[in-house]
């Protein structure tokens, strides 16, 4: 690695932003940001969600244009019209959310756009077929098969391709968005070989991640975004220099002390439960107590979360409800027998975001709030501006449409539904993902004052950290089982993610 | 690199192939389940006319079922490429309606006048399909608003064109495009197939099935999508008149009406031909079958006696349960595999 | 409790539409004095009435960003069976009402059922529904030519539209009634509520405890029955029935949608602009029919207008 010592003598960087701002209605993504990485350096860019990253990556990318600024590209002044124009130039992203097409096989993905063709310029299928597979294995893959449906292979192998496509063309500039975020250990480390390999031929590797191991490992050069600027470009940055820095201010005690230990009745009791990627999972959940779920994605987390709450297919030899057992059609079902479920993506799975935050935080209650099928609005109104008040979310009113909050305030909103609906169990899955730092502690608060209130509280996080600081108890999962339990006191965020790979690396 | 070294061995310790054919068959169910459901309508059609007429069909029937089919043919061919891209046209049976009125207008006998129309029909049906990809590209609205919108308008247009069935058609062009003699229409079929083979492998079609899959990851692998669209649809127009010329051939003259129930078959035939609804996934070629799908079962219900009257309920009644059933064979052969 | 009405975009859009209906009463003034008489109007209104109960059937479905293309011929098959159940006879019109309405919620229900359960796209679903029902209304009745075919509506049902209360026809005061009972159903009720929810998003509807596929199945079921009762207030006023009567009403009934300002993916709009919209049509209509313009013409133009109106709702919706 000679990246470093190179970068002073480097007269243009590779590529280079400068004063970018870029909004979306009304919330400013950048706000005036500079970036620059040079030929041959590995460049992390750090930050909280929302810091604006991504934003910066689409816009080298040519996937979003900026309001103002300007892209430089080996010093020249660039004006990207699509993607396209950006590979043209040498700039291939690998995005955060995959540009797969699911429909289509491996091979037909890797070449989307540049395929190969015969003699009359049409696709050449069965060469497509024997180029991936060469292509495949020059990067050291041969697990993926290139004549399968992208449809049919795994988030991890899909993002391998992803990263493959854009590897594979040789680019000036390579821009990866959470490129490891699905990755195990051993595929990021085969990603790190890959990064190496291509800076040694000159390549601006500009990346992203929210794992410091990883940035500590790779990266030459780290800049921190914060609100849409950068606020500083380092060779050497420690991690809680860098969390300040991406915060604005010191971190002190972050997590809120546990509260006093559960209740000895649990509040929810499940017996081999099995369904599609789970495996006969049992564990009881206390009264008052934040049981943690971790472990690495897609080992049977959210089928476990999803199956009680009755949205996916499952068998259990019995789950019961403070001692009583119960079957678990459908959400309603689930909703009737007081259990919450919060899923990951608030956006899509939780919040009715055109709509009002009234209605947003009564819809599961209108049962009991309506009289010969008409919404007492009264009564409606007085639940719902208890809760407002009660959350402290931040709205203008009870009427105006959810989408328009902040992302913590959503967050609340859909905690609130449930807590009006009275639910004594809460499931709550990755809770704080893209929450802010000030709406996450909040929301520790807000989870660990439930359990002190008695609710029982099933907590998944993929934050390692989260997990040993905030439950009772910690169960991680493998391949659709329970793999350990950890009790307090003393559960560590390393003892979690050993937990999770034991194992792993003998498979 | 002892670690990259790593990633190779486990890599290598299970290494699964299924062969090519093995993925061929389940990548193309729709059109292996249209295949076996064409050979069966062609049975069970073969067995009720010979229980009735104690013969089997011949070159007459074979033929004439082929010819009929024609404009079914091509407005399925239609109706695919924008269902590919996730869209629908429900404007194709005015299109056919519009371009049969024009055609038992203009046409007269002389080669030349034939060969002038002809291009220049296809011409307009491109031109008013190109109008429905610009409103629903450009413009971003509802495939099933705009040629909902463009249907009415292109039914105005043809009655306006011809208010009263009648018109003719010169033999001539009846013989070249559906001869009566023999069966080779059939060579219309096959080459539709060869092109779509060779479109399937061009710039173009591969971005309509991209765009149909997912539209933003199309435009992320810098594809656009407004290109592509618009392309869709304009081919799309230029399908529909083309089956409406064979409509006007096999009738030998004009009606601004009998190409409007063509908008419901030609997505009856798309939904056999195992093209999803969905976009993204499909073969124009099962398509063509599904169209000759569609009319072996209207020949099975002429020869079993049933009221022509009830061919709609039929038709509706079949469209459910394809649309059903592949849905059903598709999860099975999703959970097989 | 109306208070989804007054906010912004969509409560401009529904001004909008009666601002282009008035704009329209003004110009068939001009271009026909006469137009603006009473009796006029009211004729007008009454033609709007059949539009709006089907447009209140379509409202509901495209609030859940379904469609309901069984319109034509569910309505064609209600007229041909009010008829041929009633045989003209006032004694019989209580159950022929009641079989022909039953008929409605009937398709409905296998539309709801057809797309809730099994999944099938609204748009076969409903379109396979109009074939299927097509194919029976013909078969059935051998093609109008059957002996009860030709039967009248019964006295008592040819009086809804008929007859007068108040000096405004009966069918405008039960349109009206519809008009509140399908407003607080929207705006006030948890039915409403479900449906908006629906309408915005499926998925996190039912992850919130909504019935999802229940309140889709009473929706179809809400618009065949809507159907079903256009085709008797049409056999009403025309007294007997016909093949074809339908045709016209599923375009009108999905214009009228679009131009009261109701979203075509679902979760916004309400009825009281469906209703604004079946007049703007109808009076339309009527102008162009006063202007003696011929089939053809009013065909081009209303396709014409329903896409000015999609351009110019779908530049307001990128801009809010």
């Amino acid at each position: 690695m000679t990246a470093k010592t190179a970068i002073g003598d480097m007269p243009t960087p590779a590529v280079e932003a400068s004063n970018v701002r870029k909004a979306f209605g009304g919330v400013v993504a950048l706000d005036g940001a500079n970036f620059s990485a040079a030929s041959g350096e590995v460049h992390a860019l750090v930050g909280e969600n929302g810091a604006g990253k991504s934003t910066l990556i689409k816009i080298i990318g040519g996937r979003l244009h900026a309001d103002a600024g300007e892209v430089r590209i080996a010093g020249r002044k660039v004006v990207l019209s699509g993607p396209d124009a950006a590979h043209r130039l040498g700039a291939w992203t690998v995005f955060q959310e995959l540009t797969l097409l699911t429909w289509m096989t491996v091979a037909e993905n890797l070449f989307l756009g540049h395929e190969i063709r015969n003699s009359l310029g049409l696709i050449a299928r069965g060469k497509l077929f024997s180029k991936a597979e060469q292509v495949l294995a020059d990067v050291g893959i041969f697990h993926i098969d290139p004549r399968a449906l992208v449809e049919d292979i795994s988030l991890a192998e899909r993002q391998l391709i992803e990263i493959v496509r854009a590897i594979t063309q040789n680019p000036q500039i390579l821009l990866l968005d959470e490129p490891t975020s699905s990755l195990v250990e051993r595929e990021t480390v085969w990603l790190f070989e890959q990064i190496r390999r291509l800076c040694k031929n000159g390549t601006s590797v500009v990346f992203t991640s929210h794992r410091w191991n990883e940035i500590r490992t790779i990266a030459d050069r780290i800049t921190v975004f914060r609100n849409g600027k950068d606020v500083g470009t380092f060779t050497e940055l420690g991690e809680e220099e860098a969390v300040t820095l991406m915060t604005g201010t010191r971190v002190d005690v972050f997590f809120p002390p546990l509260p006093q230990a559960p209740q000895s009745q649990p509040a929810l009791s499940v017996r081999e439960l099995s369904g599609p990627r789970i495996k006969s999972v049992s564990f009881d959940l206390y009264k008052g107590e934040v049981l943690g779920m971790g472990g690495l994605a897609g080992h049977g987390h959210r089928e476990v979360f999803f199956s009680l709450f009755g949205a996916e297919p499952h068998s259990a030899e019995r789950i019961e409800m403070s001692g009583k057992p119960v079957r678990i059609r459908n959400p309603r079902g689930a909703v009737r027998q007081r259990i919450a479920l919060v899923p990951e993506d608030r956006k899509t799975e939780g919040l009715l975001l055109p709509l009002s935050v009234r209605n947003n935080l009564t819809l599961t209650i209108l049962r009991q709030l309506s009289r010969f099928g008409l919404v007492r609005v009264g009564e409606e109104r007085r639940l719902a501006q208890t809760l407002v008040e009660r959350l402290k979310i931040r709205a203008r009113d009870l009427f105006v449409a959810v989408g328009a909050l902040s992302g913590g305030n959503q967050q609340k909103v859909l905690l609130g539904r449930w807590l009006l609906a009275a639910s004594d169990v809460l499931l709550l899955y990755d809770v704080t993902r893209g929450v802010d730092v000030a709406t996450k502690h909040e929301i520790y608060e807000l989870v660990l004052g439930l359990a002190r209130e008695g609710h029982g509280i099933l907590f998944y996080s993929s934050d390692a950290e989260e997990l040993a600081h905030l439950c009772h108890r910690v169960l991680v999962m493998r391949e659709g089982r329970i793999a350990a339990v950890l009790s307090q006191p003393g559960i560590t965020a390393e003892q979690i993610v050993a937990a999770a790979m034991r194992e792993h690396a003998t498979v | 690199m002892p670690q990259y070294k790593a990633m190779e061995h486990t890599a290598l310790a299970q290494p699964f192939r299924r062969s090519a054919a093995a993925h061929a068959l389940g990548q193309n169910i729709g059109l292996i389940l249209v295949c076996i459901l064409l050979i069966a309508s062609i049975l069970a059609y073969c067995g009720i006319y010979y229980a009735a007429q104690e013969r089997l069909p011949g070159g007459f029937e074979i033929t004439s079922t082929v010819n009929n089919t024609m404009p079914l043919v091509l407005a399925a061919l239609a109706q695919t490429v924008v269902v590919l891209t996730r869209g629908l046209d429900l404007s194709v049976g005015g299109m056919m309606d519009l371009s049969n009125a024009i055609a038992a207008v203009t046409l007269s006998a002389s080669l030349g006048s034939m060969v002038f129309w002809s291009v220049a029909i296809l011409a307009l049906g491109a031109l008013l399909g190109l109008l429905n990809g610009v409103l629903v590209a450009i413009g971003r609205l509802q495939p099933i608003l705009v040629t909902l919108a463009t249907l009415s308008i292109f039914q105005g247009l043809a009655i306006r064109v011809l208010p009263q069935p009648g018109g003719a058609v010169p033999e001539a062009y009846t013989a070249a495009l559906v001869s009566t003699k023999a069966p080779y229409a059939l060579l219309y079929v096959i080459a539709f197939g060869v092109l779509w083979s060779a479109f399937r492998r061009t710039r173009l079609g591969v971005s309509i099935l991209a765009v149909g899959n997912d539209a933003q990851a199309a435009r992320a692998h810098g594809i656009d999508l407004i290109r592509t669209r618009i392309a869709a649809y304009t081919l799309s127009g230029m399908l529909a008149a083309a089956a409406g010329l064979f409509l006007a051939a096999n009738a030998t003259a004009g009606d601004a009406t009998t190409g409007n129930g063509y908008t419901l078959s030609s997505i009856v035939a798309v939904v056999l031909g195992g093209v999803s609804l969905f976009g993204g996934r499909g073969s124009a070629i099962g398509a063509m079958l599904g169209a000759f799908v569609s009319s072996m079962i209207v020949n099975i219900l002429f020869f079993s006696h049933i009221d022509p009257l009830y061919q709609a309920f039929y038709e509706g009644l079949f469209l459910v349960l394809a649309v059903v059933l592949a849905e059903a064979v598709g999860r099975l052969v999703r959970k097989a595999s | 409790m109306f208070a989804r009405l007054f906010h912004s975009a969509e409560a401009r859009r529904i001004l909008y539409a009666y601002i282009a209906a008035l704009a329209l009463f003004i110009i068939g003034q001009i271009v026909r004095p006469g137009f603006l008489s009473p009796a006029s109007v009211e004729s007008v209104l009454l033609i709007a009435s059949f539009v709006g109960l089907v447009a209140a059937g379509q409202t509901f479905v495209i609030l859940i960003g379904g469609i309901d293309l069984s319109v034509p011929w569910v309505l064609n098959a209600a007229a041909i069976l009010l008829a041929t159940s009633s045989l003209g006879e006032n004694a019989r019109t209580a159950q022929a009402l009641l079989i022909t309405l039953g008929m409605g919620a009937l398709v409905g229900l296998a539309n709801g059922v057809g797309i809730a359960f099994l999944g099938v796209p609204a748009v076969v679903m409903t379109l396979a529904a109009n074939g299927i029902m097509e194919g029976l209304t013909l078969g059935l009745s051998g093609g109008m030519t059957c002996e009860s075919c030709a039967s009248y509506a019964p006295p008592l049902v040819q009086a809804l539209t008929h007859s007068k209360f108040l000096g405004i026809p009966s069918a405008l005061w039960l349109w009206f009634a519809i008009t509140l009972l399908v407003s607080i159903a929207l705006s006030a009720t948890r039915f409403g509520r479900h449906t908006y929810a629906i309408g915005t998003n499926a998925r996190a509807s039912f992850l919130a405890g909504v019935n999802v596929t229940a309140t889709t199945v009473i929706l179809y079921m809400l618009s065949g029955i809507f159907s079903a009762l256009a085709g008797i207030m049409l056999v009403s006023f025309g007294g007997q029935a016909a093949l074809g009567m339908g045709d016209p009403y599923l375009f009108q009934s999905i214009a009228a949608v679009v131009i009261g300002g109701v979203y075509i993916l679902g979760g916004r709009g309400h009825y009281i602009g469906s209703v604004a919209g079946a007049i703007c049509l109808v009076t339309l209509i009527s102008v162009l029919l006063a202007l003696n313009m011929p089939e053809y013409g009013r065909n081009i133009i209303y396709g014409v207008i329903i896409l000015l109106l999609l351009l110019f709702y779908g530049r307001e919706e990128e801009e809010s």
